[in-house]
């Protein structure tokens, strides 16, 4: 949309699916309204805001459309009908999103009306190269296949900690793969980019922590694939998200929001300012979020950077960072840096490359050695001290010849080892194996988590698990090993995976 | 107090179609012509002109439209631009009703297929935008309504075939009817089986040959109050009743999505003008921007019992007389072809269905002229904008 204050404008409701509802007569609307209808002038000051984001639809009626609109070429044909919210009392269009329908596919549409649907957060079609990328939320999947829905329950903290951690956290894979002899790989659907991923990711780790979501003070979001050279995936995270204190009148939210880039350690270098500002007492800030999000760029497999298309996924994880009801504290940190050229992609270049030389024993060995080892120092732990080793997995191989270097057996690498099952989803690449192993750790246990960034660096982190570990497992349906053995993910083949990656 | 009916002096044409070498001021100038000789006036006795059309702006890059009317006709009278031809017909007649005008030019043009690749995103997001940015084609509203009609009136299994069969009578009817227009897009009659083919083709509940075509064209009339119209012409086709209603622009919001709620209320306020029930109407001009479209107008304005359309259209087309038969009375709908055969060049449609409603009512159409016991008295028209948006009734009466 060449327009950005309509852009804006289309994005602010159709993002979070903002609507009002009367509290005289209890009419609901799909989009702000200062009063009912019904009600008229009395009803002014009574309108209440609500949205229709963390809610699931039904799909009420549906049609196929197999010739779309110009800049719906892209999605192929694809259902698109009416879907409603609260008992039918607000209806909104919407598309059926991450389902592939062939040409010459018998679509019976009575098996997609009267099913429950839940919003995702998508693209909404395609635009030039230089406009900005239009988003919306009038996009749906079924809640009895891949994404179930999931209530956003807020629960009020009842224990502060002395050294605060984590206290929420999420993963979110889409639900196509492609499957090769060495590994599966997650792949976005064409409508998905590392925006889409950061925000839905995101939610899900709202829904785990059970937190308000006003009182994130600062978010950041770690990625190397950024649609946009300049403008943050933060800044749309925290919109749609809705972050920190809102301010109505003016569209704004009262929270900080920051992109960072250090290729595949982005995010959980930022793990330890998250932590350290809610701990900061003039801060007044009590929660934080920290985001890895990527779809992994790589050039196609005959191309200068192809090795890359054996390795790279899609995906992105959140973590909620705050001083109570945390899951896992954190003890300690130690973080190393040298300016190591063994990965780079230039500004305007689509995709990475590699410095051959560097790339195994100067780069990822050396820093994710020394990172882990200095921080056990520090700590004074032996492997023995350490239930759980996770580090950052580019293929299946590094980590598990760096885990045995340091010391450590299969039973502490492998349960955060998830390459295989997603492929490199850079900087949510060793956040995903952290909340892999989260999700199955039990209290007082001890993780560490060492985390590459090609350029270079590491950042280690020594977590130790809280008993509130267990009591909010289940608020999470969506976890790693659900998203890795769901019924309903789909295997598309090479052809179809590049252009899916390519997106709209 | 008794409603003075302005009178329409004289309608005029183009072919519709795709008129790939004419300007629009060719198109619009073509018709109004026809209709300022058939009335016998000069264009300096105008009052005023209204001007329906949509997409001029984009398809042409002509600017304003009233400027290029003016230029055209050289003439400095109050000129204003309006969507629909229906919608200026309307603001014509209440400008003569208020005695503020004696002598009005509506016209209406339209040139589509300059803009053949992006038309339908145009047309979409005029129509609903909210649904434009989740992914809805203009198709896609029409079929969306089909569901819910079905749903909501339960029709499944045999029913639902003879509904289904009787949407494509509607389109192989309409393509009958304009093999006897001269003016129309598409003069040749069509087989059910292609129809339904082309719906099968698609995987669709409407195929192609359900739905009116993309097209250019101008149409035109000469309005007038009654004083000065009997100083011209001697037999009268007034405008007895006009009417408009507007509903919600996003579908999916809209109270009732089985049918068009702004055609029924834009009904039966024209009704109440003329002070006429539905079936005192003979001939009907319906908007039947798909086949389904034309089958829920006959519900919309009370023509057919709701839920039962498409019984009556099923059953006059079974072996089909020319009309439809609807509680045992005769209705010619659409004898011009529709917008279907006849074309639907969106700012000029209108012209076209006012056009055909005066030749019949007259007993100038020709190979089309119906026949009928009674003699022809009352017509209506029902023009829509958008998707059901905004809906215009004009009921004409013979005088």
């Amino acid at each position: 949309m060449s327009s950005e204050p309509i852009e804006r404008r289309v994005s602010y409701i159709g993002d979070r699916l903002k609507g009002s509802k009367c509290s005289l007569c209890g009419k609901e609307y799909f989009r702000i309204k200062d009063y009912c209808g019904t009600c008229g002038r009395k009803s002014f000051s009574k309108m209440k805001d609500i949205d229709f984001f963390y809610e699931k639809g039904m799909l009420e009626v549906c049609t196929t459309v197999r010739q779309p609109t110009n800049k719906f070429v892209k999605l192929g044909s694809y259902i698109y009908g009416i879907v409603s919210f609260h008992n039918r009392k607000v209806r909104v269009p919407g598309r059926l999103t991450d389902c592939i329908l062939k040409d010459g596919d018998h679509i019976d549409i009575s098996n997609f009306e009267d099913r429950e649907v839940v919003p995702r957060f998508r693209r909404r079609y395609t635009v030039e190269k230089s406009d900005v990328i239009p988003t919306i939320s009038l996009t749906f999947t079924f809640a009895d296949e891949y994404y179930p829905h999931q209530e956003y329950e807020i629960v009020e903290p009842r224990k502060e900690y002395e050294t605060p951690g984590i206290v929420g956290y999420g993963v979110y894979v889409p639900r196509f793969r492609i499957k090769e002899p060495t590994m599966k790989r997650s792949v976005p659907f064409i409508d998905e980019d590392s925006i889409t991923a950061a925000v839905e990711a995101g939610k899900l780790a709202l829904i785990h922590s059970g937190i308000e979501q006003t009182r994130i003070g600062k978010v950041y979001v770690g990625s190397e694939s950024n649609p946009y050279a300049v403008k943050p995936i933060a800044s749309k995270v925290a919109q749609v998200l809705r972050l920190g204190e809102e301010d109505k009148t003016e569209g704004l939210q009262s929270v900080d929001a920051i992109d960072t880039e250090f290729a595949c350690k982005a995010a959980t270098s930022m793990f330890k300012d998250a932590t350290a500002l809610v701990y900061y007492p003039g801060a007044h800030i009590p929660y934080t979020m920290v985001i890895g999000t990527d779809n992994s760029q790589a050039a196609p497999r005959n191309e200068i950077g192809g090795e890359l298309d054996f390795f790279v996924g899609y995906g992105s994880s959140a973590f909620i960072f705050g001083k109570k009801d945390v899951i896992t504290q954190i003890e300690g940190w130690y973080s190393c840096t040298s300016d190591t050229p063994d990965f780079w992609r230039r500004d305007l270049q689509p995709y990475p490359r590699h410095g051959g030389r560097f790339t195994g024993e100067p780069a990822y060995f050396k820093h994710v050695t020394k990172a882990a080892k200095k921080l056990m120092e520090k700590l004074g732990l032996q492997t023995r001290d350490i239930e759980y080793f996770i580090s950052h997995q580019p293929n299946v191989s590094f980590p598990i010849k760096v885990a045995k270097a340091i010391g450590f057996k299969e039973d502490q690498y492998m349960p955060g080892l998830q390459v295989a099952k997603f492929g490199n989803t850079y900087s949510g690449a060793s956040p995903i194996g952290l909340a892999a192993v989260l999700d199955q750790a039990e209290p007082n246990q001890r993780i560490l988590l060492v985390s590459y960034g090609s350029g270079a660096g590491s950042d280690a982190y020594s977590l130790v698990t809280t008993s509130q570990i267990e009591e909010k497992r289940n608020r999470q349906k969506l976890n790693v090993q659900y998203q890795a053995e769901n019924k309903y993910i789909e295997y598309v083949d090479y052809d179809t995976y590049r252009k899916l990656k390519l997106g709209l | 107090m008794p409603q003075l009916c302005p009178i329409i002096m004289s309608v005029g044409r183009t072919k519709f179609g795709e008129h790939y070498e004419k300007e629009p001021e060719k198109l619009i100038e073509e018709a109004w012509l026809k209709a300022s000789i058939s009335a016998g006036i000069e264009r300096k006795n105008l009052n005023a002109a209204y001007i329906a059309d949509y997409f001029l702006q984009i398809t042409n890059k002509i600017g304003i439209e009233e400027g290029f009317l003016s230029e055209l006709t050289e003439l400095h009278i109050p000129m204003e631009k309006t969507r629909s031809f229906n919608s200026a017909l309307l603001n014509a007649c209440n400008a003569i009703q208020a005695g503020k005008y004696d002598l009005v030019l509506v016209g209406g043009v339209e040139k589509m297929t300059d803009r053949w690749e992006k038309i339908r995103d145009d047309l979409m997001l005029l129509e609903d935008p909210w649904s434009y940015y989740a992914g809805c084609t203009p198709e896609a509203n029409h079929e969306l309504m089909l569901r819910e009609y079905i749903r909501k009136h339960g029709i499944k299994g045999e029913n639902l075939e003879k509904l289904n069969i009787a949407l494509a009578q509607i389109s192989v009817k309409n393509h009958q009817h304009a093999t006897r227009n001269e003016y129309a897009q598409f003069q040749k009659e069509i087989e059910l089986d292609r129809v339904l083919a082309e719906r099968k083709k698609a995987n669709k509940s409407l195929g192609l040959l359900d739905f009116a075509p993309i097209s250019d064209g101008a149409t035109a009339l000469v309005l007038a109050s009654p004083e000065v119209a009997k100083q011209h012409a001697s037999q009268f086709v007034c405008i007895a009743g006009s009417a408009s209603a507007t509903d919600y622009i996003t579908f999916p919001a809209r109270e009732d999505r089985a049918s068009f709620t702004a055609s029924r209320i834009a009904m039966q306020n024209a009704l109440k003008m003329v002070d006429i029930q539905p079936n005192d109407i003979q001939i009907a001009e319906l908007y039947d921007q798909s086949t389904f479209l034309e089958m829920i107008s006959l519900e919309d304005l009370g023509f057919s019992k709701k839920g039962e359309a498409w019984r009556d259209v099923n059953n006059s087309c079974i072996d089909y007389q020319g009309f439809y038969i609807i509680n045992g009375r005769e209705l010619f709908v659409n004898t011009n072809g529709g917008l279907k055969a006849d074309g639907n060049p969106l700012g000029a449609t209108g012209g076209a269905q006012i056009f055909e409603t005066v030749k019949q009512l007259r007993g100038e159409a020709g190979k089309r002229q119906v026949k009928t016991e009674k003699q022809l008295r009352f017509g209506s028209i029902l023009e829509l904008e958008g998707f059901g948006t905004k809906a215009y009734v004009h009921i004409l009466r013979r005088d």
